[in-house]
């Protein structure tokens, strides 16, 4: 190969290697674009290698070269190749003629790290001698890595400075043959395989989490410390342990840290003083910074016990209600939303004014959810909240409410719901009617009841006016069972389809009202002229015979 | 070849050392033909046909401490780890540096390789024996063991060592006056400062080892600090460590001295004993060193060993050190090689309130006294192992009437390591030749052996002014 050819394939080694750089940070692996420029940058590697066993790149601060020829220039202070290289000390790089695939694609992925803004603790240097490459080698000047630039001239001058005596060596040489001892031959002690076993148990043993023992140091540090100060460092070091351990899943050394906390705040032996600081700690779990780590973990697939997660819950404060609802809108799986979900209904008891105000979340989603925990939790401070929320724009939350007010009860319930049998969606209208059932008292009843005698009742859809019938059935008393007997035998001359839809419907509240009392009259529409009625007696009859 | 393939030829390569070795180990104590070795020799017989379906040719190839295999390092796993460690030696011995197989190999072949291979040791000449022994066999071929570098490239590579180490003490320095002002501490650097210094432990051991055997400078913390470093990641490279983790064994080594520098400085170099005040000042090093630790950067993995072991690296396997704890628990494996390492640079140092150092020797047997109580038992084995019955250092009287000092350890034979001259058979002062104590005369005599050792501190014999 002649040297401009060589020269000239260096270049284009050098262009792919910046278009790599480019590209492969924007795709993922598995991505057309970065198979392909993955295998542009390889096959720049080979056409080189064709002709040569190595390509040896000598790093400057804007320039880059091979043998005496330049093969890259840049003045600018980003995107200068060989800029990135030099600041970390990159002197040379040789790539060999074995270059893998995949060394080439380590090579490329820590090139293609951004150094300036991600968090990385790591220079490139590291990251290749991480790699181990064996057909990328190169030379790094270590001086950047001391100090102070000339360290080693003085310290060797000093350490050189003491000479030694003639004096003392002739007296050290004199003794020495003057010693009548010899030594004993001895020999290195052996190493067995029992040795090796041990070594290998050893390191088992040590492959252990190290955070768990770090932990343990932390308290028994907060045994031995004396001042303020050291209660305050270990105090916050336990938070960033606390937050640690969420962050990377280990919630039972979160919660073996809490639980120590809680006994020690038990001691009688342990002064005020220090008990401020471990609340402090405790409160700390329950933090927007834990809790946004703990949501990253439950929505991380990453799979987690419940009765893990419920035990760290166990030990968190009202403060973390406010976070986990945050949480409760930006989580993505089904499966984390639950485990927030049981989180505030366990911790929403400890202040359900804080947990109401997340009803006033913009997301109906999350609002529906908050509506769903104090329904679980019911207490009845809710309602007032949830009466607010009736109103609310989006039907799924209304429905969610009228659920939970049904179940709830309490002043003012009443008029909501009765409201709601008027709302517009047909879906508000008949979860409101649940939610009278459900309240199941006398004014309920009444409501129902006169919803069902009102002139407009008839021109409803069949749907609703069944479900009408039905949930008044829940009330078996005689008023009922009389109601709906003259419902059934009210004839008209005008609308009659209409009204056979509240006849029949009446005839399958009195079966499910299972007052067998009913059947005498059932019998008599069991062959009605009107299919519907005659169906549903029918229907009814055979219910109450059977039960 | 695919990178499959490629992690293939890897295992089927350490696979392929590890059944030389069981070969060799077999045969020493059964003959080629028994049938206690002949499953091993058709294993390995298999083994290397296998391999030489792939490849032309499979060179098999002692470098330093590490074997090659067509020109790939073969990485140390630790399920072979005396295998490994056992052939190198037996290759050694016989100055054995390569074997190459060629073509298809036949049982019969690898009998006759054997039996030579074990033979050659007693002969005057191993490696001439060995070749002729098996001149017969076409398919395998041996080479000798190539000296690494010639004596330009010596001094280099200890140029290279010196400012290693050097820029070690000095990043070190810098790093424990920017703690001390509550400055931020470049991390990244104490990383590329370990990654070195890995690289030079793995290639050239004895010469890192002999850096620390100097104890007369100014700065004791600072070298005591790189000196630990130095004694951890070589001791953690003979349990087998992997690069990585020798890299986070001399960090957290490096770091385990830190809460040093919150001990106030008429505290530390108080020239006379401590009293009870004082005492108790110094051992809340360790847990002032957690504290500054933390508080250097986020919770890491990083962070938490060295936290760990800056806590324990004076607690003693059984307890009896200092901080003293309420919960007993086991000390961490990082902590316990942290320790001897520091126990044996420390007595072997000089510092401000015990001006004359220990000689090595003197050291190692007082650690003996307390292996197993206070020190790891099992550690301590790896580590005398590793710092040789004559540690770099120790002055010895020769039976030649030379007096020297040992500046390399033997692995191989322990008892002959190589040793710098420092005066002639009259008492002559000499300027540095090194001899190898193994050499022999015509009479298989060995030319040199140590007759006794001397403390080289009560001379007040400088070893910089030889090792430097």
């Amino acid at each position: 190969m002649e040297i401009n050819e060589e020269i000239r394939a260096a270049k284009d080694v050098i262009q792919a290697i910046l278009k790599a750089k480019k590209i492969l940070r924007m795709y993922p692996s598995n991505n057309p674009i970065y198979i392909k420029t993955l295998e542009d940058a390889n096959s720049k590697f080979r056409e080189f290698f064709y002709y040569n066993d190595e390509l040896q790149l000598k790093i400057k601060q804007n320039e880059i070269y091979c043998g005496s020829e330049q093969v890259y220039s840049s003045s600018e202070k980003e995107d200068n190749l060989a800029l990135f290289f030099f600041k970390d000390g990159l002197r040379e790089l040789t790539f060999r003629k074995g270059l893998t695939n995949d060394e080439l694609e380590g090579f490329l992925t820590v090139i293609t790290l951004d150094f300036d803004t991600e968090v990385i603790d790591d220079d490139i240097v590291t990251l290749f001698w991480e790699k181990d490459f064996q057909n990328i080698a190169y030379v790094v000047d270590e001086i950047i890595l001391g100090d102070e630039e000339d360290y080693e001239t003085p310290a060797i001058k000093n350490a050189k400075e003491e000479t030694n005596e003639p004096n003392n060596l002739i007296k050290a040489y004199e003794d020495a043959l003057n010693e009548s001892d010899t030594i004993k031959e001895s020999s290195i002690i052996p190493l067995t395989d029992q040795d090796l076993h041990a070594l290998l148990e050893e390191f088992e043993k040590d492959t252990k989490e190290k955070l768990g023992k770090l932990v343990y140091i932390l308290f028994e540090m907060m045994y031995l410390a004396d001042t303020r100060q050291d209660f305050e460092d270990i105090s916050v070091f336990l938070m960033n342990s606390i937050d640690y351990a969420v962050l990377h899943g280990d919630i039972n050394i979160a919660t073996d840290i809490l639980l120590r906390l809680k006994d020690l705040l038990e001691d009688k032996n342990i002064s005020e003083e220090i008990k401020k600081y471990i609340k402090k700690i405790l409160l700390f779990a329950g933090s927007e910074k834990v809790v946004i780590h703990l949501g990253e973990l439950l929505d991380s697939g990453q799979d987690i016990e419940e009765k893990t997660f419920v035990a760290f819950v166990n030990f968190l404060d009202k403060n973390a209600i406010i976070p986990l609802m945050k949480m409760l809108g930006e989580l993505k799986s089904i499966h984390a939303r639950k485990m927030v979900i049981d989180a505030l209904t366990f911790l929403g008891p400890k202040d359900i004014l804080l947990l109401a105000s997340g009803l006033n979340d913009t997301r109906w989603y999350v609002v529906r959810n908050i509506i769903y925990i104090l329904r679980k939790i019911a207490d009845k401070r809710a309602v007032d909240f949830l009466l607010k929320t009736v109103k609310h724009g989006d039907i799924r939350v209304k429905k969610e409410v009228i659920r939970a007010l049904g179940e709830l009860g309490g002043p003012g319930v009443i008029v909501a719901l009765r409201d709601s049998l008027d709302d517009p969606e047909v879906q508000v209208r008949i979860a409101a009617l649940k939610a009278l059932g459900n309240i199941g008292s006398e004014a309920a009843k009444r409501i129902i009841l006169d919803r069902i005698n009102d002139k407009k009742f008839k021109d409803k859809e069949f749907d609703e006016k069944k479900d009408y019938f039905e949930i008044i059935s829940k009330w078996k008393d005689k008023e009922v069972f009389d109601f709906l007997v003259q419902i059934l035998k009210q004839k008209t001359f005008f609308g009659s389809t209409k009204n056979d839809e509240n006849r029949a419907c009446a005839a399958y509240s009195l079966g499910l009202l299972g007052n067998k009392d009913a059947l005498n009259i059932l019998n008599k529409y069991k062959n009605d002229g009107s299919k519907l009625i005659k169906e549903f007696a029918f229907t009814a009859i055979r219910k109450l015979e059977h039960e | 070849m695919s990178d499959k393939e490629d992690l293939d030829l890897h295992k089927n390569a350490k696979d392929l050392i590890n059944q030389i070795s069981i070969v060799v180990r077999t045969a020493q104590i059964h003959d080629a033909n028994n049938v206690a070795i002949s499953s091993s020799i058709s294993r390995l017989v298999s083994m290397i046909n296998m391999l030489l379906d792939k490849e032309n040719l499979i060179n098999l190839e002692l470098r330093g401490e590490f074997f090659y295999i067509n020109e790939y390092r073969i990485r140390y796993s630790l399920e072979y780890l005396l295998n490994f460690d056992f052939l190198v030696r037996e290759f050694k011995k016989r100055e054995l540096g390569s074997v190459i197989f060629k073509n298809q190999i036949k049982i019969d072949d690898v009998k006759i390789f054997t039996r030579a291979f074990i033979s050659s040791p007693f002969s005057d000449e191993p490696f001439n024996a060995f070749e002729n022994k098996i001149s017969g066999i076409e398919s395998i071929e041996i080479g000798r063991l190539r000296k690494i570098v010639d004596e330009e490239d010596s001094l280099d590579v200890r140029r290279m060592i010196k400012k290693t180490y050097f820029n070690a003490v000095s990043y070190t320095k810098g790093l424990m006056n920017k703690m001390k002002s509550g400055e931020k501490v470049n991390i990244k650097r104490a990383k590329r400062v370990m990654e070195s210094m890995v690289d030079h432990i793995l290639e050239e051991e004895q010469l890192l080892l002999g850096m620390t055997a100097i104890k007369d400078y100014d700065e004791y913390t600072y070298h005591h600090s790189v000196n630990v470093s130095i004694l951890s990641i070589a001791l953690g490279q003979r349990l087998g460590l992997s690069r990585k983790m020798l890299t986070e064994l001399g960090m957290v080594a490096l770091f385990h001295d830190t809460g040093k520098t919150e001990v106030p400085s008429e505290v530390l170099n108080k020239p006379t004993n401590f009293s009870d005040e004082e005492w108790k000042i110094i051992k809340k090093h360790p847990l002032w060193g957690v504290r500054a630790i933390l508080k250097l950067k986020k919770l890491d993995e990083f962070t938490m060993k060295s936290a760990i072991v800056s806590f324990e690296h004076h607690m003693n396997i059984d307890h009896s050190g200092y901080p003293v704890i309420r919960q007993k628990m086991g000390l961490d494996l990082f902590s316990r090689i942290v320790s001897l390492a520091d126990q044996y640079d420390a007595m072997t140092s000089s510092r401000v309130y015990s001006r004359t150092p220990m000689a090595p020797d003197k050291a190692l047997s007082i650690m003996m006294e307390r292996s197993g109580t206070q020190l790891d038992p099992l550690l301590f084995k790896f580590f005398i192992n590793m710092v040789g019955v004559y540690p770099i250092g120790t002055l010895v009287m020769l039976d030649s009437k030379e007096l020297g000092l040992i500046t390399e350890s033997n692995q191989i034979f322990p008892t002959r390591p190589r040793v710098l001259l420092i005066m002639d058979r009259q008492g002559n002062r000499l300027e540095g030749r090194i001899v190898d104590i193994t050499e022999k005369d015509e009479q298989d005599n060995y030319i040199r052996s140590i007759q006794r050792t001397m403390d080289p501190n009560k001379y007040k014999i400088n070893l910089a002014e030889y090792l430097l």
